[in-house]
């Protein structure tokens, strides 16, 4: 019976075959390490939010009269709302922390490199969009820092040319921050995750085309890609429990530790915190915007530092594999990225006087000059690279799997 | 990519470092009836006058162990489900004071450095050398020594102002927190559940790749 209605639907709807092949039989490289568990984790994170974010939203009062003791009522009244809510903004530091990890895998592997380049392009346009929405989420328990982040922010618009008075005020709603805008900010922090999951099917599509990559950064051949069920799926499912494991530490015990102070006080346009930060995710490109004295040039710098990472296929001009596994220049450059990330996110959470800035400026320079580094190097290290010979496991590798391209580096 | 790692490690301790910055004493709470039913008569007697609790309503007192007559004590002619505010009101608090004390539902949480802010700021009042009262924590404050501990004098006052100053800390991180006791016994059940879970699936991640041959793998030669 059930064998008929299968029957049926797949004589209308390719469902038992893509089944077969994007889920269970999707051929995977056998050689993936828990680095590629991450994408699945975002998406797990992503329904979580969601699943969250819905039933918040049943108790939750988008007005500024009533938007933070509505927090508070979810916060003690309502049945678990305690567990939903601290679930939902640990869940939101979550997402980048697992975002953070799922690009610097990418760049450490080169895997946006060809023919990559959309599958990261459109992982870029998520990147904005999941920006997007949790700084609207952050305005939404109307707190000290909830409105005064949102201020500083709103008020980077009138960096715009000719028109920025007037999109700070179409952004805001109003002149200042006030109810219009914390009504259209939870109207869009509603849509833009369904935007997200429209984008993410995207990204997946961009991915079964090209298939995924892997740390050797060679296709590998048929024989050396297995199902991803049950292989990647019991893969996954182990990483999911170890993310959740700590996932839960946060919530159930340190579940306020990432949250300002200054958000416990309720909203007050008349009284302007000491010092006003953006929560952590935040923080680097925070910190390159305040680096530049101008606020033309830091909101262009802030918006590009974001950008720069869509522009890695062009500037990374090595056919060397493996990313910076098998390239030593690569390889240095990337931790020292990371590392002035470290640097900058420090720099943006203090408060911009004396040696702070100086710091600052130096760690911005750094941050563009990675980018740099990578078009004017990575053609001489290839050069050295092949001069020097590859290593021979690398080698023997690459005989193995008779790839003519990469043969010839 | 054992590097990234460790950079990943570093830099979660250093976030964690950076939370703790405040630089003073740390406060014990307890969770237990008696601790928070001393707060909770502290907090009537000493600052309910001027401050309110407006996230807490008399009825949720009962659920820290507060007995029934106590609570309608101090509700007075207010109904149960009535919040706790202040006696002072908001009007005559401006002209007294210049501003209106702030509500106390969420204080340890406001501050940075939480409860030993609180702690330390109850704590704090000392006399200056032209002979008034201020507070080493938060200097120039508008209010008055609450718990009396500039005018201490004997050893065994100061032991009893400490004690104050903790149960009012504990009342108060309830307050703040009501679920606090709730959240953390059940994190203990998840997260036993949640490494026993992981360690099967651990299992069955091996089970399942123990079916891969290895003889033939060329990959595992450079695999780290």
């Amino acid at each position: 019976m059930s064998g008929r209605i299968i029957n049926w639907i797949d004589r209308r709807f390719p469902f038992t075959s893509f089944i077969r092949d994007e889920l269970t039989g999707y051929p995977t490289p056998r050689n993936l390490s828990y680095w590629w568990n991450f994408g699945f984790l975002a998406g797990f994170v992503l329904v979580l939010q969601v699943a969250t974010g819905i039933f918040l939203a049943m108790h939750y009062k988008a007005d500024v009269a009533h938007a933070f003791d509505s927090i508070q009522h979810i916060m003690r009244d309502v049945n678990y709302g305690w567990l939903l809510r601290y679930m939902h903004a640990t869940g939101a530091s979550a997402f980048f922390f697992v975002i953070f990890i799922h690009m610097a895998r990418t760049l450490y592997y080169g895997s946006y490199r060809a023919p990559r380049e959309l599958l990261w392009w459109t992982g870029q346009g998520l990147l904005l969009m999941l920006m997007a929405t949790a700084f609207m989420g952050y305005l939404l328990p109307w707190g000290q820092m909830s409105f005064w982040g949102a201020t500083v922010i709103t008020n980077l618009f009138r960096a715009t040319p000719v028109f920025g008075e007037q999109v700070v005020i179409w952004l805001r709603g109003d002149y200042s921050v006030g109810d219009a805008t914390l009504n259209r900010f939870y109207a869009l922090h509603y849509l833009f995750p369904f935007l997200i999951i429209g984008a993410v099917v995207i990204h997946l599509v961009a991915l079964h085309a090209v298939k995924s990559s892997n740390p050797s950064g060679i296709d590998l051949k048929a024989k050396d890609n297995i199902p991803f069920h049950p292989y990647f799926t019991s893969k996954d499912l182990f990483g999911l429990g170890v993310f959740l494991i700590f996932f839960c530490v946060v919530v159930f015990f340190v579940p306020d530790s990432l949250s300002e102070p200054a958000n416990s006080i309720p909203a007050n346009p008349l009284q302007t915190p000491n010092h006003i930060v953006p929560e952590w995710y935040f923080l680097p490109f925070y910190a390159i915007l305040r680096s530049v004295p101008n606020m033309v040039g830091g909101v262009v710098a802030m918006g590009l530092s974001v950008m720069m990472f869509a522009f890695m296929p062009a500037l990374d001009r090595s056919s060397i594999p493996g990313g910076a596994r098998y390239r030593p220049i690569y390889r240095v450059l990337f931790y020292l990225f990371v590392i002035d990330m470290v640097v900058l996110g420090y720099v943006g959470y203090q408060p911009p006087a004396g040696t702070i800035v100086v710091i600052g400026q130096l760690a911005t320079i750094g941050y563009f000059a990675y980018f740099v580094l990578i078009f004017g190097l990575s053609k001489v290290e290839e050069r050295w690279l092949v001069k020097r010979g590859l290593p021979p496991d690398v080698q023997a590798l690459i005989n193995a799997e008779a790839l003519a391209k990469s043969s010839r580096a | 990519m054992k590097k990234f790692t460790l950079l990943l490690v570093v830099t979660c301790l250093a976030l964690l470092g950076m939370s703790a910055l405040a630089d003073m004493s740390t406060v014990q709470i307890a969770t237990d009836t008696a601790t928070l039913g001393r707060g909770a008569d502290s907090m009537m007697t000493n600052c309910r006058s001027c401050h309110s609790l407006k996230y807490v309503r008399y009825r949720d007192l009962t659920s820290i162990g507060i007995p029934k007559p106590k609570i309608d004590e101090w509700r007075g002619s207010e109904s149960v489900d009535n919040p706790m505010l202040a006696v002072l009101a908001d009007k005559d608090a401006l002209q007294s004071f210049g501003i209106v004390p702030p509500d106390l539902s969420l204080i340890t949480k406001a501050r940075d450095g939480g409860m030993n802010y609180l702690y330390a700021y109850l704590l704090g009042y000392h006399n200056t050398s032209n002979g008034s009262v201020d507070n080493l924590i938060y200097p120039g404050t508008k209010m008055p020594d609450a718990l009396g501990i500039s005018s201490a004098t004997t050893a065994a006052q100061l032991v009893d102002i400490h004690g104050k100053a903790r149960d009012v800390t504990s009342f108060l991180a309830w307050a703040a927190d009501p679920h606090a006791k709730e959240r953390i016994r059940m994190g203990y059940y998840v997260l036993a559940y949640l490494v026993l879970l992981t360690s099967l699936l651990y299992l069955v991640k091996r089970m399942v790749w123990a079916r891969l041959s290895t003889s033939d793998d060329h990959l595992t030669s450079w695999k780290k």
